[in-house]
């Protein structure tokens, strides 16, 4: 039809003298090729927006595995469910967006239609509109199911961790236990000869022999 | 009912004779016109369809259901598809008839009428 397109001009004289415009014929010729190949114009349309977002999923999905956290232990149990429902979140909507998209690209697997030429013509505009809003649907979920998992990279990056080190969770106290009960306090010094704590509010200093130390063990609080 | 007439093949643009008026119906569901009347050079009945296409997504929300499209305005360009042999029409063109064309007025939309 391009080359339909390219036969003429905008306008030509037509034999007689009268200024024919031959570009009107030809976008209605265009018109009547496009009103036959409507639906495979969909179609590929929707490959085009199934492949880019895949592509886009596989982008964000790539960063997530290299700079997002191997896991989500560690984190504050409230941070750690909000993770774990935008990482389920993502892939609901992902998995309903990727499968609309293979739909509108693909068409419904079983539908048929009397082929006669009104209903064949009322059948692929019915399917052209089907497609779209599955390319519709699709685009927003998968859209939706990216910005899921980029707020589960960004809470992952954000919320801090609690480790032994960090002081929210162990904190600077030790549980002494003795030959003669448990002492609890925060560490000032270990040495082979002894274990030092400082306990009430750092006022008094410990000096626990280190011939009755048992164990040694950091807690957050006494 | 005219006889065809034999013209010899030409992209041309022409008068609609005011005796033979076209007709310009709607489809039921609003999707398509059906165009009919006779060709102005090569007198042959012919039949234009017109339907309703789609060339990008759709600029809604999540609405669903059948969208019967607003009436089309203006005139409809339509060439002659007599579909008989016209001497010079060149092998590779698309055309299925005289070379003939013409714009059709489309009627204003019956008030009550589906959009």
């Amino acid at each position: 039809m391009r080359c339909l397109l390219g036969r003429a001009g905008p306008a030509s004289r037509a034999g007689g003298g009268a200024v024919t415009d031959i570009a009107k014929k030809r976008y209605a010729q265009l018109g009547q090729q496009l009103q036959y190949d409507q639906l495979g114009t969909v179609r590929r349309q929707a490959e085009g927006w199934r492949n880019g977002l895949a592509g886009l999923t596989g982008l964000v999905g790539v960063v997530f595995v290299l700079k997002g956290r191997e896991s989500v232990a560690g984190m504050p149990g409230g941070w750690r469910w909000v993770t774990a429902l935008l990482l389920v979140l993502a892939f609901v909507l992902l998995l309903a967006g990727s499968l609309g998209a293979v739909r509108a690209a693909n068409g419904q697997v079983g539908q048929r239609v009397w082929l006669t030429g009104d209903r064949l013509l009322s059948g692929i505009l019915d399917e052209v509109e089907r497609t779209q809003d599955a390319l519709s649907t699709a685009r927003r979920l998968s859209v939706a199911g990216l910005c899921a998992i980029v707020a589960a990279i960004a809470v992952s990056w954000l919320v801090p961790v609690e480790t032994s080190a960090s002081p929210g969770s162990s904190g600077p106290y030790v549980l002494v236990n003795t030959t003669g009960g448990v002492r609890c306090g925060e560490l000032v010094l270990a040495d082979p000869e002894a274990v030092t704590i400082s306990t009430a509010g750092k006022k008094r200093w410990v000096r626990i022999p280190a011939a009755d130390v048992r164990s040694v063990t950091p807690a957050a609080r006494c | 009912m005219p006889d065809h007439v034999a013209t010899e093949f030409r992209e041309h643009e022409a008068e609609v004779r005011p005796d033979e008026p076209f007709t310009v119906t709607r489809s039921e569901d609003g999707r398509w016109y059906t165009v009919k009347g006779y060709c102005p050079t090569c007198r042959v009945d012919t039949v234009f369809r017109v339907s309703y296409g789609v060339l990008g997504p759709p600029k809604r929300l999540w609405g669903r259901g059948r969208r019967a499209p607003e009436p089309l305005t203006g005139d409809i360009p339509v060439y002659c598809q007599c579909g008989y042999p016209h001497a010079e029409r060149p092998p590779e063109s698309p055309d299925t008839g005289c070379g003939a064309f013409w714009d059709v007025p489309v009627p204003p939309p019956e008030p009550g009428a589906a959009p």
